[in-house]
């Protein structure tokens, strides 16, 4: 039986598109503390104005992350929402459950906390939402103890890092992402649990340039799958696209008619370097000169792949606008091989040259990305240790104002002004 | 057993990780993983994937609210464990893929989730709207600007058809982010739907001392607009902060670091929209969302207003760009004032750049449309 | 040569307990021994965590350290950690 009216969020049970107003009444029926979210939502609805306070400190002891406080600033009025805390709970990679294991977890949120989740936060964690303080220590020690599981990440830590779903269902994944994402995962858990750094860093790993997890627009350090070799072309399956035997694009256009499949208009001549031509009905492609956008390869995937050599680019310093502005990564490492046979051991050596200088340079609340900006790509590449290349660039500056070093000058930078005087009269 | 409050400290265990994934793989994802050839989405929500083995998975796509309930995911786990040897996953679009091993077993698991009213829409693929990736809003969030959840559902029903379609000329992503923060990071997306404040923070002298440790304030502003200062409280000086409103630009990164300067407001804060960007590097460059609507009023429950917008210029893209075309592809081929004429969106000094950075976005050609703006 | 494990952990304790404000980030601790790398500094300010010498304070985006005695919480609970 619903505690309160809530006749605007009940407009919110109608249309074609599933209710979480509908889904919040059903875990109402078993917990009823979630009539009161409805409740203290529908007064936000009148009032057009949040009804959370701000934080509070709450987490497991030891753990500086993976708990947000959140209070509700009218809990009389609802207090089944007066502590209404989020747990992260970091999510196996690729996001795959055995329903064994998410039953149980769900079980587990039945015991402990309000029963309503996200499955996913925008980082990749499930979030469970809606817990009191001092329930929070019998969780943690029920997840760890009964399945074996871990809290993700908070504040100024490394955050839960996240993966595409990559080889385990993808055809273009140039690396193994969930191995990558898994491995690092474990070897970075204190940085995930405690405050390591002078902001939040995230890392991101996507299978090929497509980047499903956005890694390249999100994350602080995002490993994108990229090949060395030549597109591997299968001719019999171009001639079978160019016949109209296999939809484009995977079909992903079925919905409307397009016409028939024109592989010059829709692959040779969208190719951004135009690197692609028929010869007869050979589809012929130079790839020295191919930037690996993948356009060819979404419209015929049955006819292209990747080539062989694969590995990843590594993008550094992306992040959300707050405050400087948004900035996507900047390539910084073209390609390296990311394997676990070597335990993923040059990409950490990488992360760890950003970690050392980031946490001495970094200023408190700026993300590495600013950092960048504010000491210079130039500055990064030599702390770096790398040879600057002209893919750091989308073009070379267009001001001569170069910070020219002394040793770089014949003679240095001291002179005798009474010597220069002695030629040039004043 | 089970957690002692006497004794937190016994038997504790820490820095366990995430389960590994492997034990959660579907056995035909185990064993074609690395070996897979070509997939193919043979209709809206439901893609197959091939494997140099001969094996199929094929998947099918559901949509699912972002706030979920236990109760619904035991409801998803009935389904898997029906159809799919007990598994599934999610997508990091909040979809659920349930995966069978071979074709005759979808038609049965697309008649189940069929017979489960709403909770399980199919789609999501290709050619269309997928899943908006969103944050808390007025369900959990401090300092949001508008709802997220509500305003989600109301585009969802609006666009519903273009979930379960792929009629578009390419994918559109959209994404909410309910303040300026945007932990949804929605600076990518198609459409971008973001929550804006347009009040100074209040400053709350009575707390200020309890709650908040000035410097942290002072210096959490970008724009040096948050300064050191006095205020009598009870009859007594005390040292509190006040802000210069003109330079403010209503981000709550003071709000964030000090809870007693709080800035949300009933009729300051709304919705502003924002278009073209991408993350996938396919063809050209990944691209900011760029603002082309400043504000629109909080309308709950269904702001029509903000799904009127969204509509609108998901139809004339619809109506106007080539196949393969994203939204901000579009825009840039056709010029951005063609953008807004199209799209009868009114042009306002809120999309000229002024912040850092901004020059950036200024105009330094004489390649130019005359559109209806050049009077 | 940079201190001992002891003597900067000291030197943490004493920088917690001294400093004007109540929160610091933990690269006001970098200072306690500028010999040392941050990273063992943070491992440091942590272990003093596991010892209930300091505790964590967060915003939720930004995490900081303080002395459990100085620390105010708006709600009056008690910090756990």
């Amino acid at each position: 039986m619903a505690k309160h009216d809530t006749p605007m969020l009940d407009e919110l049970e109608k249309g074609p598109w599933p209710s979480f107003v509908s889904d919040i009444k059903r875990q109402a029926e078993k917990n009823p503390d979630c009539w009161d979210i409805l409740g203290q939502l529908e007064l936000s609805y009148r009032d057009k104005i949040t009804h959370w306070k701000h934080g509070g400190i709450v987490g497991v002891f030891g753990y500086g992350g993976g708990i947000v406080g959140r209070y509700s600033d009218v809990p009389k009025q609802f207090p089944g929402v007066e502590h209404f805390h989020t747990v992260r709970v970091n999510q196996p990679a690729s996001k795959y459950y055995s329903t064994e294991n998410l039953r149980a977890l769900m079980d587990l949120w039945e015991k402990h906390g309000s029963g309503m989740t996200n499955m996913h936060g925008s980082t990749g964690d499930i979030v469970l939402l809606g817990c009191r303080t001092e329930a929070l220590e019998p969780f943690f020690w029920d997840l760890t103890h009964e399945l074996g599981q871990d809290l993700g990440g908070s504040g100024s830590n490394l955050r839960t890092p996240a993966n595409c779903l990559g080889q385990s269902r993808c055809e273009w994944s140039c690396f193994d992402t969930e191995e990558a994402c898994h491995h690092l995962t474990m070897h970075y858990q204190d940085e995930i649990h405690r405050p390591a750094f002078p902001y939040k860093f995230k890392f991101k790993f996507s299978g090929c340039p497509n980047d499903c997890v956005a890694a390249l627009a999100r994350s602080d350090f995002a490993v994108i799958g990229n090949w060395k070799d030549d597109i591997r072309i299968d001719q019999a399956a171009v001639k079978e696209y160019v016949a109209g035997n296999i939809p484009s694009n995977g079909g992903a256009h079925s919905g409307r008619d397009w016409g028939a499949f024109d592989i010059k208009k829709e692959v040779l001549d969208l190719c951004p370097t135009e690197c692609m031509w028929m010869e007869g009905d050979e589809l012929k492609i130079d790839n020295s000169e191919c930037t690996r956008c993948m356009h060819c390869i979404n419209v015929m995937p049955r006819a292209l792949r990747p080539g062989k050599v694969q590995g990843a680019s590594i993008n550094i310093g992306a992040k959300a606008p707050i405050l400087d502005g948004a900035q996507f990564a900047t390539l910084i490492i073209p390609f390296i091989e990311v394997t676990a046979e070597n335990e993923f051991e040059n990409v950490i050596e990488v992360i760890e040259n950003i970690w050392d200088w980031w946490m001495e340079v970094g200023k408190n609340r700026e993300r590495v990305g600013e950092t960048m900006q504010r000491v210079g790509l130039p500055t990064f590449i030599k702390v770096m240790g790398l040879d600057p290349i002209p893919q750091h660039v989308r073009e070379p500056r267009s001001n001569p104002y170069v910070f020219w070093q002394e040793e770089e000058v014949p003679g240095g930078f001291d002179r005798d002004v009474e010597e220069f005087r002695k030629r040039h009269a004043a | 057993m089970g957690y002692d409050p006497e004794n937190p400290m016994a038997d504790r265990i820490t820095d366990v990780g995430p389960p590994h994934y492997s034990k959660f793989h579907p056995p035909v994802i185990a064993k074609n993983k690395g070996k897979w050839l070509w997939h193919e989405i043979t209709q809206p929500g439901v893609l197959v994937h091939k494997a140099e083995s001969g094996d199929e998975c094929w998947t099918v796509r559901v949509g699912a609210a972002r706030l979920i309930s236990i109760e619904l995911i035991r409801e998803m786990c009935d389904v898997a464990d029906a159809h799919c040897d007990g598994y599934l996953r999610f997508t990091t679009r909040n979809n659920v893929e349930f995966m069978v091993d071979s074709k005759d077993k979808v038609q049965p698991l697309l008649d189940d989730l069929a017979s489960r009213g709403n909770k399980f829409p199919v789609g999501g693929t290709g050619a269309g709207v997928t899943n908006i990736v969103h944050t808390q809003g007025w369900v959990h969030c401090h300092t949001p600007a508008t709802d997220a959840s509500g305003v989600v559902k109301a585009v969802m029903d609006e666009l519903f058809d273009y979930f379960v379609t792929m009629s578009l000329p390419a994918q559109v992503r959209i994404a909410l982010a309910c303040c300026l923060n945007m932990c949804g990071a929605v600076h990518a997306s198609d459409i971008a739907i973001l929550g804006v404040h347009r009040k100074p923070p209040m400053i709350d002298h009575s707390r200020i001392t309890g709650v908040c440790e000035l410097p942290l304030a002072i210096s959490a502003c970008p724009l040096g607009a948050v300064k050191p200062a006095k205020a009598e409280v009870n009859g007594e000086e005390i040292k509190t902060v006040k802000v210069n409103n003109d330079r403010c630009m209503f981000c709550g990164n003071c709000y964030t670091m000090c809870p007693a300067m709080p800035l949300a407001d009933p009729d300051g804060d709304g919705i502003a929209i924002l278009v073209g960007g991408k993350v996938s590097n396919s063809r050209s460059a990944p691209k900011f969302s760029k603002l082309v609507i400043p504000f629109l009023p909080n309308t709950p429950p269904r702001w029509p207003e903000t799904v009127e917008a969204v509509k609108n210029i998901l139809e004339v893209y619809a109506g106007d760009a080539k196949k393969y075309e994203r939204i901000g592809e579009w825009a840039e081929r056709i010029g951005w004032e063609k953008f807004f004429e199209k799209c009868n969106i009114p042009f306002t000094i809120k999309s000229v750049d002024d912040y850092r950075l901004a020059y950036d976005t200024w105009r330094t050609t004489t390649q130019f449309k005359y559109t209806s703006h050049i009077k | 040569m940079g201190m001992s494990d002891d003597e900067i952990k000291a030197a943490i304790i004493e920088k917690a307990k001294k400093s004007p404000k109540p929160q610091l980030y933990i690269k006001d601790f970098y200072k306690c021994d500028p010999d040392t790398k941050p990273r063992k500094i943070k491992n440091l300010a942590n272990a003093l965590v596991r010892e209930g010498e300091l505790m964590f304070w967060s915003s939720g985006s930004t995490t900081m350290y303080a002395r459990p005695d100085r620390i105010k919480n708006e709600e009056g609970d008690e910090g756990i950690n």
